[in-house]
């Protein structure tokens, strides 16, 4: 098949790829915005267990990824948080789900980063002395530092997985990808470190709709695109959710 | 006044104009609500934005505009928006004049922790996004509570937990006191309203000096709600 052919998919024909046990997923969002919704309902529909979660951060507490935890799906987390939501923390803390090592944020977002551009791994100078203290971390090997330029650095491999779901806000059929306000996050990234990316969007397009510097991830670093919610409810499902949470005030109703 | 919004007003003093700004979670986002008279400044936020505006109205908000906390935002004309990677970068590199966090402990040597507690023999909750606005950020200004709920100080010597940054504080603001931190000793530089010396002696454990130019914090009247993070 063609990088460039249709990558249109049903839900169960981009999916069911996934092993149902032991699969090592990355997924975009950022604390439950812009995530793939319909994808997270499918692997708790059909029980994929034991994955290994690459992920900025749990998610959102009560919403999408959340439930993964919930339902006991994930049983390792790489990422840069465990508590933004109260399942995740559950599950860690009665050792349920493992936690070896956090990054911070922008460590995470390098070395998956590092992983797109097909690149060994980075230096970062960011927690040296901090995160290397004994007894912090029980790291299954201590993390190696080197000086360069005179700083401090870590050597932080690069991440990168078989498996990546991502969110964006619509594709063509061969799979070019536009994102949309802060949708973007972590999810181009994300897209380009994984081996088989599912893009979920909102609205699937005909070729050459897409202006060509509006293109986020090109269509050859998409293996499959499945329609997900509309804009219109994807907006309205985050509407009620805030409204349920009280980050948003219910307007009066106007006759 | 209450003794959060005393410590979110007074942080909020810190702001100024022109400024590209990081709020953290908690009482840091909240100064954005009294920037001073005049005072217009570029909020970030790490998902990947630069110009963060007022919250919408419930039909206006947007699955796509959301802050870093993943609560409904606004856009200001300015704004840009960026991947995650170079919103990191931003916040490593320097490009924040100024970032206003929260603190479970600070010290005279300037440190900060903010992310981790032990619960049931582990480290939780976690890092975020805070190791690199400490590590990056041209001033970094902590604020908290005084002292825990059994009164222990918790502007201390040496922190105990693990740390988010070291060394990087240039200001510590509790509901007692303003603090600058200098060479391995803190320097008291304003006292909240009706607070004494004596009483701010009495609950901090770290070693400070009091600066000559030690006064009464001040509130304008003027402190204006502006927009949120």
């Amino acid at each position: 098949m063609s990088k460039f052919s249709n990558k249109v998919k049903s839900l169960d024909e981009a999916l069911s790829i996934i092993p149902k046990s032991g699969a090592r997923i990355m997924m975009g969002g950022f604390v439950g915005a812009s995530e793939p919704t319909c994808c997270i309902e499918w692997l708790i529909k059909n029980n994929i267990h034991d994955i290994t979660l690459i992920t900025n951060e749990p998610g959102l507490d009560g919403f999408g990824r959340a439930m993964l935890y919930k339902n006991g799906l994930v049983r390792e987390i790489i990422s840069s948080h465990v508590g933004t939501t109260s399942e995740s923390t559950e599950q860690y803390l009665k050792d349920a789900l493992k936690v070896e090592q956090y990054y911070p944020m922008g460590t995470l977002a390098e070395k998956i980063r590092a992983g797109a551009m097909g690149l060994g791994g980075i230096l970062v100078p960011v927690g040296v002395g901090i995160l290397d203290e004994p007894g912090l971390f029980d790291l299954p090997e201590p993390k190696q530092v080197i000086e360069i330029n005179g700083v401090k650095c870590f050597v932080e491999p690069a991440l990168t997985a078989p498996f990546g779901l991502v969110k964006a806000w619509r594709a063509d059929e061969s799979g070019n990808l536009e994102y949309r306000y802060t949708g973007l996050n972590c999810n181009a990234a994300m897209a380009m470190a994984c081996d088989y990316t599912i893009a979920e969007v909102e609205e699937i397009v005909p070729v050459g709709t897409i202006q060509p510097e509006r293109v986020g991830t090109p269509a050859p670093i998409i293996s499959a695109v499945v329609k997900g919610l509309s804009l219109k409810e994807h907006d309205e499902l985050y509407r009620q959710h805030w409204l349920k949470i009280g980050k948003l005030t219910p307007e009066t109703a106007t006759a | 006044m209450d003794a959060r919004v005393l410590i979110v007003k007074r942080a909020a003093q810190e702001l100024k104009d022109g400024q590209l700004v990081n709020l953290g979670f908690g009482m840091p986002t909240q100064a954005s609500n009294y920037l001073a008279p005049g005072v217009r400044v570029m909020f970030h936020g790490e998902n990947g934005v630069i110009g963060i505006g007022p919250k919408p109205t419930a039909s206006k908000a947007q699955a796509d505009v959301t802050n870093a906390g993943s609560e409904p935002v606004t856009l200001v004309p300015g704004a840009a928006i960026m991947d995650l990677a170079t919103s990191q970068g931003i916040m490593r590199k320097g490009y924040l004049d100024i970032t206003i966090l929260g603190a479970l402990e600070v010290d005279q040597m300037g440190n900060i922790a903010n992310w981790a507690v032990k619960r049931n023999g582990k480290w939780w909750p976690g890092i975020g996004g805070a190791m690199d606005l400490c590590y990056g950020t041209k001033i970094v200004i902590a604020c908290l509570m005084h002292t825990d709920k059994a009164g222990n100080s918790k502007v201390m010597k040496k922190c105990t937990l693990p740390l988010t940054g070291k060394g990087c504080l240039k200001t510590i603001i509790t509901e007692k006191a303003v603090f600058d931190v200098g060479n391995n000793v803190l320097i008291l530089k304003e006292h909240a309203p009706g607070v004494t010396l004596e009483e701010i002696k009495a609950c901090t454990d770290a070693d400070f000096i009091v600066a000559d130019t030690f006064h009464e914090m001040q509130f304008e009247a003027g402190q204006t709600v502006g927009v949120g993070k």
